[in-house]
C-alpha cells in the first residue's frame, strides 16, 4: 500500500509540473498585457510612455526572462507564499483561505446532494427496471445532465429574484460565522451543481446496480432465503456503490471547473468568482496560482479515489 | 430600441433646459427657487426639449456663495449606506489612476460639483472662496480654517501646493494622468497657511470645471513626503467625510463617518458598505433584492424591473462622459481623405446601432460634446441634423456622392474593421459592418481582439477601423478636443490634423465670453461634422438604480453620472 502511495504520488510529481509550465505559459501567450487593463483605470485621459510602462512591468517582475520568472513563482510556492495579486497587490494565499472554505462548501454539499438524490434513483430505478418509476426517472436523468449547470443556476436566481425578491447573499458569510446565513448563500448553487451530478449519479448507480444483480451471488442470496431488503442493501449496494465512487471522485473535480461558472451566475464570491475575476484583470499570478491550486485537489482527489476502492472492495490490493 | 429609450426623462430635459451657468446666472439673480421647482417639475415625455445655451460665464463671487450642501427633507441620521459595483483597483492612489469611486469619500477637493442640486452648480469644498485675478491668469482660494486629516494632521496650503507640484510636475517612477489637465498652469503658490493661488499661462474658462472630478483630490503634504510621493501603496489619510476601517480584496469596503468632519453637519449615516459587486445583472438584482442599498449602473433588464418597482425601489438613466467610438485610422488611405470619413459619418445610422447595442448599454445619441454639458447640441436639434437624425435617405445619397467625388464611388474592400471580443465585436461591429457594406459597399472583415489588446493596436496605429470605448472626466470640449483631435493630440492616435479645428480650439480654450464660446464650440462641431476624425456612435447612459430608503443624493435629477462622494446621503428607515 504504501508503496502504491509513493508510486501515485511521484506520478503526481511530473503531472503539477506539467501544469505549472502550461498555465505559466498560456498566461503569457494568450492575448492581453495586464499593464494595459492597469493603466486603462486612469480614466483614458493618460497614456504610459514606453519607460513608464517598463517601470511598472520592472515592479511586476514582469522584464525577466520567462524562466526567472518561472522559478521566482516555483520558489515562492514552495515556500507556501503564493505571491500577490498583479491586480491589488494582495497577498493571494489570504483570498484563497478566505474564500476557499466557500468553494469547497459548495462541492461538498453538491456531492452529498448527488448521493442523497441520485442513489436512491439509481437503486429504486435498478429495482424496479421497465416500471413507470424507472421510465420517469431516466427522462429526469437525462434531462439533467443535458443541462447545463450555469443555465440552471441563472434560472433559479431569475425565479428567486422575480418571484421571492431574494437572492443569495453576495458577501462572504463564513459557515462558523453565521450558519444560517451561509446555507442561504450556499445551497442554491450547491443545487444547481448538485442536480446535474445527481443526473450523473443515478445514471451510474442503476447500471451498477443493474449489473450486480444479476450476479450470481446475488441469486444465491435470494436461493438461500435471504429477504430481499437484505439482499440489495449488504449486497447489491455495497458492490454496486464501486462505479458511483469512481464518478463521484472524478466529478468533484469536474465541480470545481463547474464552481467557475455557477459562483458566476451566482455572485457567490467563491475561488471561482476569483478566478474569472483574475481572468478578466488579466492578473497572471492569481490565475497561475489558482490554476495550480485546482490541479492539485484534483490530483489529490484521484489518488484518495484510487486509495478508497481498497477499503470498498476487499479483493482490491495494491501491493 | 425604440426612441423611447433613448429619450431623456423629462427631470434631465428639464435640467438642461436650465443649463449650469444659466442657472447660476439665475441663482445670482435670485431666481434660484423658480428654477429649481422647474427642474423636478413634470411628467415624462416622449421627445426632449432643446437646451438653452448658455449665456453667462459663472461669477465666482456666486458660485463661491452657493454655500454647502444640505439635502432636501428631513435627513435622519444613522444606518449605513451599502453600494453595488466594482471597488477592485490597482492601488490607492487616485492622482495615478486609483478608483476614486471608492477613494473619494474619505478626500476633499478644492472645489466639487454640488451633489444635492443635481450636480449643476460647482460649490466650495476645501477652498472657502475664490477670486480670478485679471484676464482669467490667476485663481486665489481661500482655504477653508480648521480642517484636519484622518490622522489628525491640520491642512493648510502648502498641501494644495504639494498635491498639485505633483500632478503638475511628478517625479521620477510617478504617472500623473490628470497632467494633461493643467498643461496651462504655470504655478501653484502658497501665499499664506490658508490661500492658495494658481498662476495660469493662459486663461481657461472650465478651470474650477477641472477641479471638480472625483480624482482632483488633495493629499497631505507630509503622506506624499512620507511615502516618496507615491501613494500606490497607501490609502493615504484624507479630509473628507469618512474613514477607512477595513478592506477585503475583491470583497468589499468599509468606512465609517469621520466625527471630526469640517461640516458638522454632514454625513448622516454611520457609514458606508462599497460591495465589490461587478456584474451589472448582480448590481441590479442586489437592489432589487435589498442586499444593497444604491447602485451607480445596472443591467438595462434589472433597470427595467426597478421601474416596474417604485413602491421599493427608483431609477434613473443619466448622461455619460465616456462612449462608444469607430476610431478611424487617418493616416491610411482612403481614410485620409476627409470625403471618406465624412461619407461613414453620413451613412451610418446611430439609431441602428444604438438599437444592436440596446440589450448591453443605452446608448446616448450625442454630438461630439457630450450631454450633460452646457454646450451639448439639444436631440432635438440633433433629431434634424444630419449624420444624427434617424430619416438616412437624404444622408446616405450625400454619403454616396462623397464617396463618388473621392474615386470611390464603386465603394472599397478589403477594410479591416477591428473589434474587442464580446458585445462589442458581435453587436456594434457587424451592425457597423453591414451598414457599410449597403450604404456605401465597403466591404470590411471584423477581426476580433482581446479588449486588453486593443489600446496597444490603437498606440501602434495597427488598425483601420477599430471599434472602442473612450472617455473623459470632464465634458468640456477644450480638454477632449486637445487629447483627441488636436494636431499631435497626446491620444490622437488616428492622426486627425485639421488646421482650422485646431485654430478655433485654441480660442475655445482661452474665451472667456460665454456667448462668443458657444457660437465657437458650435463652430467647432460643425468642423468635425464636415471633416470628421473618427465616428461617434454615442454616448453611452448609466442607468443608477436605488431603494426608496435612500435620499439626498439627487439621483432623480443629475444633470451627468458622477460615481464619487455620498456624504448628503441618509436614509430614511421608514420608507
Amino acid at each position: 500500500m504504501s508503496k502504491y502511495l509513493l508510486n501515485r504520488l511521484l506520478i503526481a510529481i511530473p503531472t503539477i509540473f506539467g501544469v505549472t509550465v502550461l498555465i505559466f505559459l498560456a498566461m503569457r501567450v494568450i492575448p492581453g498585457d495586464p499593464l494595459q487593463l492597469i493603466v486603462s483605470e486612469s480614466d483614458g485621459i493618460y497614456v504610459l510612455s514606453e519607460e513608464e510602462l517598463q517601470a511598472v512591468r520592472a515592479s511586476l517582475g514582469l522584464d525577466q526572462p520567462y524562466y526567472i520568472q518561472y522559478y521566482d513563482w516555483m520558489r515562492q510556492v514552495i515556500s507556501g507564499d503564493m505571491g500577490s495579486s498583479f491586480w491589488n497587490k494582495e497577498p493571494i494565499s489570504g483570498m484563497i483561505l478566505r474564500r476557499g472554505p466557500i468553494s469547497a462548501q459548495i462541492a461538498i454539499m453538491a456531492v452529498l446532494l448527488s448521493w442523497l438524490i441520485g442513489v436512491p434513483i439509481g437503486m429504486l430505478s435498478a429495482m424496479w427496471r421497465n416500471s413507470l418509476m424507472d421510465h420517469l426517472s431516466r427522462v429526469g436523468i437525462t434531462v439533467f445532465i443535458a443541462v447545463p449547470s450555469y443555465w440552471l443556476g441563472l434560472l433559479i436566481i431569475l425565479f428567486s429574484v422575480l418571484v421571492f425578491t431574494w437572492r443569495p447573499p453576495i458577501t462572504i458569510i463564513q459557515l462558523w460565522e453565521d450558519p444560517l446565513g451561509n446555507l442561504s448563500m450556499t445551497v442554491l448553487p450547491a443545487m444547481a451543481l448538485g442536480l446535474g451530478l445527481s443526473a450523473a449519479t443515478a445514471r451510474m448507480a442503476r447500471s451498477a446496480a443493474l449489473e450486480v444483480l444479476f450476479e450470481d451471488y446475488i441469486r444465491t442470496a435470494r436461493a438461500k432465503g435471504l429477504r430481499e431488503t437484505l439482499v440489495v442493501w449488504r449486497h447489491v449496494f455495497k458492490n454496486a456503490m464501486l462505479p458511483v465512487v469512481t464518478t463521484t471522485g472524478l466529478a468533484l473535480g469536474g465541480l470545481l471547473g463547474g464552481a467557475v461558472s455557477v459562483e458566476t451566475a451566482f455572485a457567490v464570491p467563491g475561488l471561482g468568482k476569483l478566478l474569472v475575476q483574475g481572468m478578466t484583470e488579466r492578473d497572471w499570478m492569481m490565475i497561475q496560482n489558482l490554476v495550480l491550486l485546482y490541479g492539485l485537489i484534483y490530483v489529490i482527489i484521484n489518488l484518495l479515489v484510487d486509495l478508497s476502492y481498497a477499503f470498498l472492495d476487499p479483493r482490491i490490493r495494491y501491493e | 430600441m425604440t426612441s423611447k429609450l433613448n429619450t431623456p426623462p423629462q427631470a434631465d430635459n428639464e435640467a438642461r433646459n436650465v443649463g449650469r451657468r444659466t442657472f447660476l446666472k439665475m441663482m445670482a439673480a435670485g431666481a434660484a427657487a423658480s428654477a429649481l421647482a422647474a427642474c423636478a417639475a413634470g411628467a415624462p415625455a416622449e421627445v426632449a426639449a432643446p437646451a438653452a445655451a448658455p449665456t453667462a460665464v459663472p461669477t465666482p463671487e456666486a458660485v463661491a456663495g452657493a454655500g454647502m450642501m444640505r439635502p432636501e427633507g428631513n435627513p435622519v441620521r444613522g444606518g449605513t449606506l451599502r453600494t453595488a459595483f466594482g471597488v477592485t483597483m490597482s492601488h490607492f492612489d487616485a492622482h495615478q489612476g486609483g478608483g476614486t469611486h471608492v477613494l473619494s469619500h474619505m478626500y476633499n477637493n478644492l472645489v466639487r460639483n454640488n451633489l444635492v442640486d443635481g450636480l449643476r452648480t460647482i460649490i466650495p469644498d476645501l477652498a472657502e472662496s475664490w477670486e480670478v485675478g485679471e484676464g482669467g491668469l490667476s485663481y486665489t482660494f481661500a482655504l477653508r480654517e480648521g480642517v484636519t486629516y484622518h490622522d489628525g494632521e491640520a491642512f493648510s496650503a502648502q498641501d494644495v501646493v504639494a498635491t498639485f507640484n505633483r500632478i503638475l510636475d511628478p517625479p521620477e517612477g510617478i504617472v500623473s494622468p490628470l497632467k494633461a489637465n493643467f498643461t496651462f498652469v504655470d504655478s501653484v503658490e502658497a501665499v499664506d497657511d490658508m490661500t492658495v493661488r494658481f498662476n495660469l499661462s493662459s486663461p481657461r474658462p472650465f478651470f474650477l470645471n477641472l477641479l471638480t472630478p472625483t480624482n482632483a483630490l488633495i493629499y497631505s503634504k507630509k503622506s506624499l513626503e512620507e511615502h516618496n510621493y507615491d501613494l500606490r501603496e497607501v490609502i493615504a489619510p484624507g479630509t473628507g467625510a469618512f474613514r477607512f476601517v477595513d478592506h477585503l480584496p475583491a470583497e468589499k469596503w468599509i468606512l465609517e463617518a469621520n466625527p471630526d468632519y469640517w461640516d458638522p453637519e454632514l454625513p448622516y449615516v454611520d457609514g458606508i458598505e462599497l460591495l465589490h459587486v461587478p456584474a451589472w445583472s448582480d448590481r441590479g438584482t442586489a437592489v432589487l433584492t435589498d442586499q444593497a442599498d444604491m447602485s451607480w449602473n445596472v443591467a438595462k433588464e434589472t433597470w427595467d424591473e426597478g421601474k416596474n418597482r417604485p413602491d421599493s425601489v427608483q431609477a434613473n438613466q443619466l448622461a455619460n462622459f465616456g462612449a462608444y467610438w469607430v476610431f478611424i485610422n487617418n493616416r491610411e488611405s482612403p481614410f485620409d481623405d476627409p470625403r471618406v470619413r465624412k461619407a461613414i459619418h453620413l451613412a451610418v445610422s446611430k439609431q441602428n446601432l444604438a438599437a444592436a447595442f440596446g440589450t448591453q448599454e443605452l446608448i446616448n445619441i450625442t454630438r461630439w460634446v457630450p450631454q450633460g454639458d452646457p454646450y451639448a447640441t439639444t436631440p432635438e436639434e440633433l433629431s434634424t441634423m444630419p449624420g444624427y437624425r434617424a430619416e438616412k435617405d437624404e444622408d446616405i445619397a450625400t454619403a454616396q456622392q462623397l464617396m463618388a467625388d473621392a474615386g470611390y464611388g464603386d465603394g472599397l474592400s478589403g477594410v479591416e474593421l477591428l473589434a474587442a471580443a464580446g458585445p462589442q465585436g458581435e453587436l456594434l461591429a457587424p451592425a457597423f459592418q453591414d451598414m457599410l457594406k449597403r450604404h456605401l459597399n465597403i466591404e470590411t472583415e471584423i477581426r476580433i481582439v482581446e479588449r486588453a489588446l486593443l489600446g496597444s493596436e490603437q498606440q501602434s496605429g495597427n488598425y483601420q477601423l477599430m471599434v472602442h470605448t473612450r472617455g473623459h472626466s470632464v465634458s468640456d470640449i477644450s480638454p477632449r478636443g486637445n487629447l483627441w483631435w488636436a494636431t499631435g493630440g497626446s491620444q490622437n492616435f488616428g492622426g486627425y490634423s485639421n488646421p482650422d479645428f485646431d485654430a478655433l480650439l485654441g480660442s475655445i480654450d482661452v474665451e472667456l465670453d460665454v456667448e462668443t464660446r458657444v457660437g465657437q464650440i458650435a463652430d467647432a462641431q460643425n468642423l468635425l461634422d464636415e471633416n470628421p476624425p473618427e465616428y461617434l456612435v454615442g454616448y453611452t447612459y448609466h442607468l443608477p438604480m436605488w431603494n426608496n430608503r435612500v435620499h439626498g443624493l439627487a439621483l432623480d435629477r443629475r444633470i451627468f453620472a458622477e460615481w464619487g462622494r455620498m456624504e448628503t446621503v441618509w436614509i430614511d428607515p421608514d420608507a
